[in-house]
């Protein structure tokens, strides 16, 4: 038996609670106790198992993914970026010719040579590319036709502002989310590219808060009615990330209003929300009475710094009063403290998330993990590549404090040079300066365990490193981009 | 499959056919070990994509593919492409799509496809407003032109996504194909059985928050189910019914929430329902039949948070010092003992109002 209390059932239980409480079971055996202590990152086994699929390749029933092989990659290079590692030299080149491989001819990128341009696949690809390539002949970066992917974007944008993610594809905000990185990591946006979509994206919000896949629009003699357009599918944490992420960075090109706008607090209740129990290690569901799954971790647990990119105020734990508190709290999980990271012990001064960090970090660490590598939706499943990520970007994202700084801005604006000739050109600059104004905040990181469970703070919005991304949007801009303050060591 | 497959490699009737391998000069990082049937499909599909054939054996060849991988969007993409070129019987292909919606329930593609087919072979909605045509092509010659048998064959399709949601209660993909269907062809008529159908689905799980969206989306998101104020009533009466079967249902919560807020009324008309749910079971006076505020079951597990939550935002509406501290105390209460695990977003809660106050 926990020590926890399981959800509810009000003594009727259905379908939904049955599953519940089995997951609730499995879940509790791993919450940690005197028989089995609490599980540090398992950092050498992640990198042996990616390392392996990367060299010696995917198992066949990896053949369901064949159409997602950059995603494969994506996945597995952004997994080991965030755990500080990387790529020798010669594999860094053989990443690039695999991934330039998928490019079309006439624009866009697609899940394998020959396959179709695809919105999911050309994300994938360049935030790939911004892992391994370069600048310069054979670095990939420059042999993205940038030209012809505008021209793909521009072929698969619909009446309602929205895109399918192909010719004859589906409309969904993943698309869309994956399209606005990509041009905007490269340099592509336009208002042409994104009128009408701020719109599209409003009307996806459901009345739970979250967004749903897409929406249904109506017209009248031509023109686009602003009612009805309702949102086909309930509130859905994959699809409520991009829909968030995309509307921040629309944002900083077409500045609002845009004659529509989004509920943040109803979207911040339902992102709450979907935080799991004490007896579900706190990891976060996507969908309302659904089950937690370690993907969610980034999806929904990734979005509460994107708030902040809206004026949300961070969570500021009132000092000193909650000072003792939240920092005996926090001991008591590895009864240790902080040497190494004095500021930790601050903590009660620096912001803090609106959801529960330290339970989020949990879920990983306990149930995220597969005891022979990688990592994974819930117990007892096996490992793969697409939850591996999205158990440590989220565990990243516990861990670190990401948020727009005002003094990066500032600095970003000094080093900016005016180099193009365009009817955008404040939009296009105040995009640059927003995408890369992010900071990871000095002192507020904070670990389960100890800091030898460190990943690198993720890019809230693109989920690639700062680094990563300082590097490719300066290249793609041509801009100075200021270097990063070294962070203390730890 | 039945029968060991043949290799298009040892096909005769795929000789003319130049198989083309996947990687060419690249020696790929992070390869898939492939079976030699799924290598051999896809490399005289390559070898089709190259030379723009559009015939019966590439229907052959791209189902085969699909059959090994459901997901390979290229090869629907393609098969469409070569159904349109031949002006194949898309009826037929429907039917092959029955059986491949319940068999690869979960993929994007098949539901998709069922889309653009569904879109050719039931004619465009004459009534206004009426949704974008941009993307189909309406070939007029393959739609049905008796408006009845239109009608009929929409409410076969609603049948069979019903068989389908029996098989998988919440399917994201069967769920949102249907609310396109509805909304897409927007026939008064199909829109009128909605609401009672899905009160099938949530009288078998109270908890199943698809129909709950599905509810909404019938009744008040899609424009066409909304009868006035006796309609909202009915809605309201509903929620609250299910709330007493078992009020610890984030869904149903979300529910009478939504409709609230849609239609713009307080909080506090819910006051004295909400109430019996914010405190233990012991506590209250011996039960009288209330048809209007319906109270816990004597099985609910009290006090609920969800309820807590729900008064607590009935005070802060109220406004007022007096009413701002009595949610302050709801908020600690969920914070300190009925719902730890959000602590942050309760605590975050006490001071936005109090900052407002001030």
């Amino acid at each position: 038996m926990s020590i926890y209390r399981p959800t509810p059932t009000d003594s009727f239980p259905t379908d939904t609670s049955v599953l519940q409480g089995e997951t609730e079971e499995t879940l509790s055996k791993h919450i940690p106790s005197p028989e089995y202590p609490a599980q540090p990152l398992n950092r050498n086994a992640h990198l042996q198992w990616l390392v392996r699929n990367m060299v010696q390749g995917f198992p066949t029933r990896y053949t369901s993914q064949d159409a997602s092989q950059p995603w494969l990659m994506f996945w597995t290079l952004q997994s080991l970026s965030t755990l500080q590692a990387g790529l020798d030299s010669g594999n860094k080149q053989k990443a690039i010719d695999t991934i330039m491989s998928w490019q079309y001819p006439e624009g866009g990128f697609g899940g394998g040579p020959g396959q179709a341009p695809h919105l999911l696949a050309t994300y994938a690809s360049v935030c790939a590319l911004a892992n391994v390539g370069r600048p310069g002949p054979g670095g990939g970066w420059d042999e993205i036709d940038r030209e012809k992917m505008y021209k793909f974007f521009l072929s698969v944008k619909q009446a309602d502002g929205s895109f399918t993610v192909m010719r004859h594809g589906e409309v969904d905000v993943r698309g869309i989310y994956c399209l606005l990185v990509v041009a905007t990591l490269l340099d592509l946006l336009t208002p042409e590219l994104v009128a009408g979509t701020p719109a599209f994206l409003a009307s996806c919000q459901t009345y739970e808060g979250g967004f749903s896949s897409s929406s249904q629009p109506y017209f009248s003699s031509g023109t686009l009615l602003s009612s009805p357009r309702p949102p086909l599918g309930e509130a859905h944490g994959g699809y409520t990330f991009c829909a968030l992420a995309s509307w921040v960075l629309i944002k900083s090109f077409q500045p609002p209003p845009y004659g529509v706008d989004i509920d943040v607090k109803r979207l911040l209740r339902w992102l709450v929300m979907m935080q799991g129990s004490e007896i579900e290690l706190g990891g976060f569901k996507g969908r309302t009475n659904k089950l937690v799954d370690g993907c969610y971790s980034w999806w929904v647990g990734g979005a509460f710094a994107l708030l902040e990119m809206l004026g949300m105020p961070a969570a500021r734990t009132e000092a000193p009063t909650a000072h003792s508190d939240t920092d005996d709290e926090w001991d008591d999980v590895d009864g240790q403290s902080y040497p190494l990271r004095p500021s930790v012990v601050q903590y009660s001064t620096v912001p803090d998330t609106l959801f529960n960090r330290k339970a989020l970090q949990e879920y990983v660490l306990y149930a995220g993990q597969h005891p022979t590598g990688g990592l994974r939706d819930k117990p007892p499943k096996t490992s793969d590549a697409y939850h591996t990520l999205g158990c440590l970007s989220g565990l990243a994202s516990a861990q670190h404090h990401v948020t727009p700084s005002t003094r990066r801005r500032e600095e970003i604006t000094l080093l900016w040079e005016s180099n193009t000739e365009c009817a955008f050109t404040e939009q296009r600059k105040s995009a640059f300066i927003d995408a890369l104004a992010w900071v990871e905040e000095e002192g507020a990181s904070k670990y389960v365990g100890s800091s030898a469970d460190r990943l690198n703070a993720m890019h809230p919005v693109f989920n690639l490193t700062m680094t990563h991304t300082d590097t490719m949007m300066g290249h793609f801009y041509q801009q100075t981009v200021p270097p990063r303050l070294m962070r203390r060591n730890v | 499959m039945d029968t060991p497959p043949a290799l298009y490699a040892e096909d005769p009737a795929w000789a003319d056919v130049v198989p083309i391998p996947q990687y060419e000069g690249v020696s790929p990082l992070a390869p898939i070990f492939y079976t030699p049937e799924y290598k051999d499909a896809t490399d005289y599909f390559r070898g089709i994509l190259k030379t723009g054939e559009t015939s019966e054996r590439v229907l052959e060849l791209t189902e085969r593919i699909i059959r090994m991988n459901p997901a390979h969007y290229t090869a629907w993409q393609y098969r469409y492409k070569t159904l349109l070129a031949l002006g194949s019987n898309l009826e037929d292909e429907l039917r092959l799509m029955d059986m491949y919606c319940i068999k690869y329930l979960k993929t994007y593609q098949v539901w998709h496809h069922r889309r653009l087919l569904v879109t050719l072979l039931l004619p465009a909605p004459s009534t206004s407003p009426s949704p974008s045509p941009s993307s189909n092509p309406n070939p007029t010659h393959l739609q049905t032109s008796n408006p009845t048998l239109a009608l009929l064959q929409l409410q076969e399709e609603l049948d069979f996504i019903s068989r389908c949601l029996s098989a998988d209660t919440k399917n994201y993909h069967t769920w949102s194909y249907r609310q396109w269907l509805l909304s897409y062809f927007n026939h008064p008529r199909l829109w009128r059985g909605e609401v009672k159908w899905v009160e099938r689905l949530i009288t078998e799980d109270v908890r199943n928050n698809s129909a709950w969206h599905h509810r909404f989306f019938v009744v008040f998101a899609s424009g066409h189910g909304e009868k006035g104020e006796d309609a909202v009533r009915e809605e309201i009466a509903y929620a609250k019914q299910k709330i007493s079967l078992a009020p610890n249902n984030a869904s149903v919560w979300n529910y009478l929430r939504g409709v609230l807020d849609h239609t713009h009324m307080p909080y506090s008309t819910l006051k004295s329902f909400v109430e019996p749910y914010t405190v233990e079971q012991e506590g209250r006076s011996e039960d009288v039949v209330d048809l209007e505020d319906p109270l816990p079951s004597a099985g609910a597990e009290l006090p609920c948070a969800l309820a807590i939550e729900f008064l607590a935002d009935v005070h802060e509406q109220e406004g007022g010092v007096e009413a701002v501290r009595k949610a302050v105390e709801l908020w600690k209460s969920l914070a300190n003992e009925y719902d730890t695990i959000r602590k942050k977003y309760w605590e975050y809660r006490i001071r936005e109002a109090l900052a407002t106050q001030q």
